[in-house]
């Protein structure tokens, strides 16, 4: 018999159970369920509710001998104790009987109800967890049926507290089991909501400046019991039961959060099905039940009115609405009259099969390599292919033996949910080495923080690579006793970002990164391990996904190199500028807006694809519209490499098509043949050209296996309205190392010189400014202002104060900031937040 | 000046004694509360920075417990025991009597700032209600006439400047009884 398991038996059914399972989980894994209101098998049990109060029997043996005590039929003898005990909160032992359906139990269950539903207002009709509501299910069930309170002497409480502007209280529906606050204090560590005063006046408050002010608000209307925290986006916009659940990805998470977007055909939207609500879907291997607020509130951009909508060619010097013969007759012509002088670029957000057919138009249609992304951060995507996190990796697995190394990136605001497995892996018991310019908030738990000075993060990350190379058993400082722990490390993850970084930099990093995983301690590298590897802290949802599809120069489909580069996107640039390039199709970017590309320079002739009218579109000869990611379905890759399906949700806007599509169709006009007629064929073809993507398909992609915990479907009350994964939950592709073996790279010197002595950085914020995250109002206040960040005593020599604004010129372009003293800068360093990414560290000057 | 600044003394003798800084937060918020008369949202959130804490935190623990108040006070608060057993030897009436003798309800503070009334559950001294607390000071066994004595008595005392012996004092106190 396996020493971890424990045997015991629950309504006449025995079960074994890993040690230390609480009794109200073994009741799960075998479907008898115990109903709960404040545990959530998430979070630490407090036994507040009483609703799982059972019937627990333990053997009885011989205070003497230790022996079992028998009964005359040879069963052992059972004490039950004095009363019923709460399955919450007490662990398995061998032997133990457990009793959910006798009449004591049912009897508890309907005095906890009654005593409940004493305080809490039936207002089921209008409230928006009706439908999916414990509180109202568990009634249903458990309670009964009849009030013995007369209705008179029911608490009323305010019902539209304002948590801040994502999350709304009301106080006459709260149970007080604090799931919300703990959810706040143990997953995320943002315990910005408490209890505030006793007894029937308990309610929740937060003082925090804005309200309720969390990366993760939302997860607390998932786990809430009851109605009383309702989201500011969903409040009183559709009953649950009119919903549709639509599987999908989070089109802004790197990490490939999974989610549910609910939708509904309603009138005022003409009859449109619209987007009422996204919610987490369960992905145990990337997101668990958990999602940022950016992945649930972001999505309004898909259904505003200044979406584009028809084709769009200059005619007369004005953009007017035409067909799309017209449209794509007018690109495929000038592209090919231009082949010799035409250049693409994408963005990063598009789907794989987007990028795959933009790529093949380029290579096949157009016989031109000069293919980049319109604003590429972050090199590695090549060293990642090599020495990724290894295939079947679950950073949940990472603790006590295990490390994780962080550079240049600051994952709270980059990937909240990196940043939280990284949190959890590190209160798990793994060692967390942090490198950056500046305090970031993972350092809080880690092991070593390293801070390197401008212009020194590569000598920095090299010093850690040389010292892990030298076998030491006294370290002689915290660097050489990091490095240490590192190569020692059972299973070894690095992520890396590019904050403060030059492109070129980045990539020295990534490869130094690369070198250390290859390093062998006691004959075995990290790189191929399961649970080990590289990942890339991509800007975007499918950054991964445009190095697997050929989005670069140098590099075709599957890594493939090409005979002869073609132009990177600087070159690009500055080919439009001065004449070099005739013809430029951008697809999903805008490098005028973005203040990469300062006007459509000397191009004969300028296509965009888009959603909306960018100040790339406005300078456009012809406007494509295209769907946004709700209207159609396809795939993400996310930066563990992890293959993902999402479904189309609502019907298309107005004429837009998929960017595939269009792509596609431009590549008919020049003799490449018929577009795939769907989705799911364009990814079987990329999958037959891109080697690590064989054997996959839009099945496969969908499969699903059983995930603990059980949430989803009638269980809402267990797991609150986290989705259940029926549609997929990806593939991961294997990294050569995990079957090859993989030299080491070679790494360049050099770091970049600093050419002024207050460089600035421009540093993440999750709320920054752009043309999806303006779209959604109820963040309209909590937007990253641009605001200059410095050390105090800079501040004082170039005369800013806290508090106070001024203008600055940066990279050629004047910015109106807030300036910002406090603390976050280091010394000699200048930080500038809320604004579009500029590489490396600029010059500033006050205006 | 902020309470910070002024008692940067007593903060720091406060927390010596604890191992951990967030075992200091009553104390502080004590301290706190006696230099801006209430637990204002300044006082909250410089404990909470002092701590490393979010100032939500200290608004619970101000609502959770009796003695932190959350709107300002008078110089005397009176507060009266009316739970069960105290409501038994007619603490209600008690009551209101003193609302009706000082012009002022339940949380109320009469106009001059110098008296506060609030109701409270058990100070422990059932067997001599109607009983009050001032200032964290027992008086018992209560009826009209010693309640009209008190409130003269505290009048007088405030007219002629001997203020009641204050919060901070006990703290400081203890500050510096940590060896």
């Amino acid at each position: 018999m396996n020493d971890d398991l424990v045997k015991l038996t629950i309504d006449g059914i025995e079960v074994d159970v890993p040690k230390g399972t609480l009794v109200v989980d073994a009741a799960k894994k075998i479907h008898v369920d115990i109903p709960v209101f404040c545990y959530h098998p998430k979070l630490e049990p407090v036994g507040m509710c009483r609703m799982c109060l059972v019937e627990i029997g333990l053997p009885m043996r011989d205070r003497g001998t230790g022996e079992l005590l028998l009964d005359d039929d040879g069963s052992p003898k059972l004490n039950f104790g004095r009363g019923l005990q709460t399955g919450c909160t007490v662990r398995v032992s061998e032997g133990m009987v457990v009793r959910t359906t006798t009449e004591p139990v049912k009897e508890v269950r309907e005095d906890v109800i009654s005593f409940l539903l004493s305080s809490h207002p039936l207002d089921c009709p209008i409230c928006d967890k009706g439908g999916e509501c414990p509180l109202q299910n568990l009634t249903m069930e458990y309670g009964p049926g009849v009030s013995q309170m007369d209705y008179s002497l029911k608490m009323h409480n305010e019902k539209q507290v304002p948590l801040g502007d994502l999350i709304y209280l009301d106080r006459e529906r709260c149970i007080q089991c604090a799931r919300c606050i703990r959810f706040q204090e143990e997953i995320v560590d943002d315990p910005v909501i408490q209890f505030h005063n006793r007894g029937r006046a308990l309610e929740i408050v937060t003082m925090s400046e804005p309200g309720f002010d969390s990366y993760w608000s939302g997860n607390t209307t998932d786990i809430c019991p009851v109605g009383a925290l309702t989201s500011s986006d969903f409040r009183f916009g559709a009953r649950p039961w009119e919903l549709t659940p639509v599987p999908s990805l989070s089109p802004h998470s790197p990490a490939g959060a999974n989610i549910v977007m609910s939708t509904r055909r309603e009138a005022k939207s003409g009859g449109r099905s619209v987007i009422k609500r996204i919610v987490p879907r369960q992905n145990e291997w990337v997101n668990e039940i958990w999602i940022s607020d950016r992945d649930r509130f972001v999505h309004h951009f898909a259904d505003a009115p200044d979406r584009l909508q028809k084709p769009l060619i200059r005619k007369n010097g004005e953009l007017t609405e035409v067909s799309w013969d017209e449209a794509l007759d007018l690109v495929a012509e000038k592209l090919q009259a231009h082949s010799t002088a035409v250049a693409g670029l994408s963005g990063d957000r598009l789907s794989n099969e987007d990028l795959y057919a933009f790529q093949h138009l380029f290579r096949r249609g157009l016989g031109s390599n000069n293919l980049d992304l319109a604003n590429r951060r972050l090199a590695g995507g090549d060293v990642t292919a090599q020495v990724g996190l290894a295939s079947g990796s679950n950073l949940q697995d990472l603790g006590a033996g295990d490390a994780i190394l962080v550079v240049a990136s600051d994952l709270h605001e980059e990937e909240p949910i990196w940043w939280l497995r990284v949190k959890q892996a590190s209160e798990r018991g793994a060692t967390l080495v942090v490198l950056n310019l500046r305090p970031t908030r993972l350092d809080k738990y880690a092991d070593y923080v390293f801070r390197y000075a401008p212009g020194e993060a590569i000598v920095t990350v090299r010093q850690l690579v040389n010292a892990a190379k030298v076998e030491t058993d006294t370290a002689v400082d915290q660097l050489t006793a990091a490095a240490d722990t590192l190569i020692k490390a059972n299973n070894l993850v690095a992520f890396y970002g590019y904050e403060g970084l030059t492109y070129t930099e980045t990539d020295t990093l990534a490869k130094l990164l690369a070198n250390l995983l290859l390093l062998k301690n006691e004959d075995k590298a990290h790189a191929g391990q399961i649970n080990s590897g590289l990942i890339p802290v991509w800007p975007h949802n499918n950054s991964q996904g445009a190095w697997d599809m050929g989005i670069h120069p140098a590099l075709a489909a599957g890594y493939q190199p090409v005979e002869a580069s073609g132009m990177d996107a600087a070159t690009i640039y500055e080919a439009v500028h001065n004449g070099g390039l005739k013809a430029l199709y951008v697809m999903g970017a805008d490098p005028v807006g973005d203040g990469r590309m300062p006007n459509r320079g000397q191009l004969d002739f300028l296509v965009v694809q888009e959603l909306f009218l960018t100040e790339t579109a406005k300078l456009a000869d012809v406007v494509l519209p295209a769907q946004s990611w709700a209207e159609r379905e396809g795939t993400f890759t996310s930066g563990e490499r992890r293959v993902q399906r999402y479904y189309q949700a609502i019907s298309p806007l107005g004429e837009c098509r998929p960017d595939w599509q269009i792509a596609a169709q431009i590549g008919e006009r020049l003799d490449m043949g018929k577009p795939a007629f769907a989705a799911s064929l364009l990814f079987r073809d990329l999958a037959k050209v891109v080697p690590q993507y064989k054997g996959m398909d839009y099945r496969s992609l969908a499969k699903v296996a059983e995930q603990w915990p059980l949430v989803g479907g009638d269980d809402v009350y267990y797991g609150g309205t986290s989705y259940k994964n029926e549609a997929g939950l990806g593939q991961q592709w294997a990294a050569a190392a995990e079957t090859d073996e993989v030299g080491l790279f070679e790494v360049a010197d050099g770091d970049t010189a600093v050419t002024t002595n207050l460089p600035l950085v421009r540093i993440a914020a999750l709320y920054t400014p752009g043309t999806l995250i303006n779209h959604t109002p109820m963040l309209a206040d909590r937007l990253a202002a641009p605001t200059l960040h410095l050390y105090a005593d800079d501040a004082q020599i170039i005369g800013l104060q806290d508090g106070g604004e001024t203008v600055i010129q940066v990279n050629g372009r004047s910015l109106s900031v807030q300036v910002c003293v406090n603390g976050h800068a280091p010394a000699g360093l200048a930080l500038l937040s809320g604004v579009p990414w500029f590489p490396g560290m600029a010059e500033f000057e006050i205006l | 000046m902020t309470f910070t600044e002024k008692y940067a003394a007593e903060i720091e003798g406060i927390m010596a004694r604890f191992p951990h800084k967030k075992s200091a937060v009553l104390p502080l918020m004590h301290l706190a509360q006696h230099y801006y008369g209430y637990m204002s949202r300044e006082a909250m959130e410089e404990v909470a920075a002092i701590l490393d804490l979010d100032p939500t935190h200290i608004l619970s623990l101000a609502g959770f417990y009796t003695l932190y108040y959350e709107e300002p006070v008078g110089t005397y608060v009176l507060e009266i025991c009316n739970d069960l057993a105290c409501a038994l030897r007619g603490a209600d009436e008690f009551v209101e009597m003193a609302c009706d003798k000082l012009g002022v309800g339940v949380d109320g503070t009469t106009e001059d700032g110098l008296f506060t009334i609030k109701t409270v559950m058990c100070l422990a001294a059932c067997d001599r209600a109607p009983m009050l607390q001032c200032n964290l000071k027992f008086e018992e066994n209560l009826d009209e006439e010693k309640f009209e004595q008190l409130i003269a008595r505290l009048r007088d005392e405030a007219a002629n400047g001997r203020t009641p012996p204050t919060v901070v004092e006990k703290v400081a106190a203890y500050a510096k009884s940590t060896s």
